[in-house]
């Protein structure tokens, strides 16, 4: 009887602590469906939506680290070791030893870490894969640099100008960053201002850096801002083309624009190695992302490294993929997602595509006031990155002004210009927000 | 506190925006300078390439001398049955 009770305390209805690990469960699964039936970024919501059930699976503690654990499903005689460790009074309960984990010192951190260890608790396999993927950023950069390596600079390199449009559209980037200390400052949230460039990235529209950029800056709010980042760039469809529509004028968009020139294979090569200089001389702190984007670039440029160069695009990104999507899943566990501030998030996320998209716009539209060679405005949107989806976009809408007018090279030129606009934002806030100690 | 973080806020925007114009504009100069370079000093014959491959292609589609000598031969039965 005594072990059909013990059975009974282990199982995982016994071990459901609340409502939330049930919400977040249905969370996950609601991300399977969006991914599976409505086909909204698969490749990353099957693995974050499925790594998202596992963590809130009730006693396996598997998004958790060995301290947690142990904190969780320790007796009382773990919890007053763990509290020692910590120099905190020996009849502390687990909520207060958890809030002061964060600020214990290393060496607080290491012995409550031997507590747990001498106490026989491990960390969970999602925590293990988060350290490894995200928590090393490891994961987020080899990502970029497979993004690189399936990146074709032509159509940017025939047209240089429109480097300028994948700079403004980075502004969705700052006025969100900008709205979210301005909810901080109303009181109505509880932004830092680390929080809210990790937050303002997601108008950067391209995961990986959102990744890289928030686990750097703000690790607790990781999850909700992967999820707010692939969803609305599944979204692109439908969030950009009203905003285009509404800034442009019916002749504006039936602007057509010269065949590009070809470009040579020499420049295409010189390319990645120019932007790693400049890189190097001005803005050393995007030196990670971008350096493995320009790495990847020239890897599939050369034509001599095929075979990296295949992998890089292929089987390693791939196998990135699953390992980032499982850890970004590990941090939709209940505690850390269901909170009001990941519906500030949602919501400023959509903002910052919004802004983004519209000042594309209107920079091709000021660019054509003092140039000669007019470009169609609608290819502005194509600077919020996420490709190529955002350049099919401009295409698609060009298509319906003017059946003629094939936009999707020339909004290509913008779209991968926005990479890179959104990696120098990313090298920036990081480098200002950790300077500013926030 | 509060006027702090508003403060801070603006501060990466201004920064921020002007950092990424800044960039992208030396990388806009840099590659228009490149690339000019690259089509003034390194041009790369890509045209003589294409013409050539095909002009060598098409002698070489049959060659061997075996090949020919059974394509005549039964040329040569096919007209000799309709005569």
């Amino acid at each position: 009887m005594e072990s059909l009770i013990g059975l009974w305390n282990d199982s995982g209805l016994a071990q459901f602590t609340g409502p939330g690990q049930i919400s977040m469960i249905l969370i996950g699964l609601g991300l399977l469906y969006l991914a599976i039936n409505k086909n909204f970024e698969p490749l990353l919501l099957v693995p974050i939506g499925f790594g998202g059930i596992l963590a809130n699976i009730p006693g396996a503690g598997l998004a958790y680290s060995a301290v947690e654990n142990a904190l969780l499903s320790g007796g009382p005689e773990v919890l007053s070791a763990m509290a020692k460790a910590l120099n905190l009074a020996a009849y502390e309960t687990y909520a207060d030893i958890k809030a002061a984990l964060p600020n214990a010192s290393a060496e607080q951190l290491f012995a409550a870490n031997q507590v747990a260890a001498n106490a026989g608790y491990d960390s969970g396999m999602l925590y293990k894969f988060y350290s490894v993927a995200i928590g090393s950023t490891i994961a987020p950069l080899v990502i970029f640099m497979g993004v690189g390596a399936m990146t074709d600079f032509g159509p940017l390199l025939a047209n240089p100008k429109t480097m300028f449009l994948g700079a403004a559209a980075q502004f969705g980037i700052f006025a969100t960053v900008l709205g979210a200390v301005g909810l901080s400052a109303m009181g109505i949230m509880d932004f830092t201002i680390a929080d809210a460039a990790a937050i303002g990235i997601i108008g950067g529209a391209d995961g990986p850096t959102a990744i890289y950029v928030s686990s750097l800056l703000a690790p607790e709010l990781l999850g909700a801002i992967a999820v707010a980042a692939y969803s609305y760039m599944a979204l692109v469809p439908m969030i950009q083309p009203p905003i285009m529509k509404a800034l442009t004028t019916e002749e504006e968009r039936k602007i057509t624009m010269t065949q590009l020139r070809p470009v040579s294979k020499r420049e295409k090569i010189a390319f990645p190695v120019i932007v790693l200089i400049a890189v190097a001389l001005f803005l050393p702190s995007a030196a990670p992302l971008l350096g493995m984007f320009c790495f990847g670039n020239l890897m599939k440029e050369c034509g001599v490294v095929d075979r990296l160069s295949d992998t890089a695009q292929n089987a390693l990104i791939n196998v990135t993929t699953i390992f980032l999507g499982l850890s970004v899943g590990s941090k939709l566990a209940a505690d850390k997602f269901l909170d009001p501030k990941t519906l500030g998030i949602l919501a400023l996320g959509i903002v910052a595509f919004g802004i983004g998209t519209a000042m594309g716009v209107v920079m091709a539209k000021i660019m054509n006031k003092f140039s000669e060679q007019k470009i169609n405005p609608l290819i502005g949107s194509a600077g919020v990155s996420a490709v190529p989806m955002a350049a099919r976009v401009s295409n698609k809408v060009g298509l319906e002004a003017n059946p003629q007018n094939f936009l999707l090279m020339h909004a290509m030129g913008p779209n991968v210009a926005g990479v890179i606009g959104s990696a120098v934002a990313a090298g920036v806030m990081i480098s200002m927000v950790q300077s500013m100690g926030g | 506190m509060q006027q702090d973080i508003m403060s801070q806020g603006v501060d990466l925007m201004l920064f921020g925006m002007g950092t990424v114009f800044v960039f992208l504009t030396v990388l806009v100069i840099a590659t228009t300078i490149m690339s000019s370079f690259v089509q003034r000093f390194l041009p790369e014959a890509p045209a003589p390439e294409p013409t050539a491959a095909p002009a060598a292609a098409a002698p070489t589609g049959v060659t061997d001398p075996k090949l020919l000598a059974i394509i005549k031969a039964a040329v040569d039965q096919h007209r000799a049955k309709h005569k």
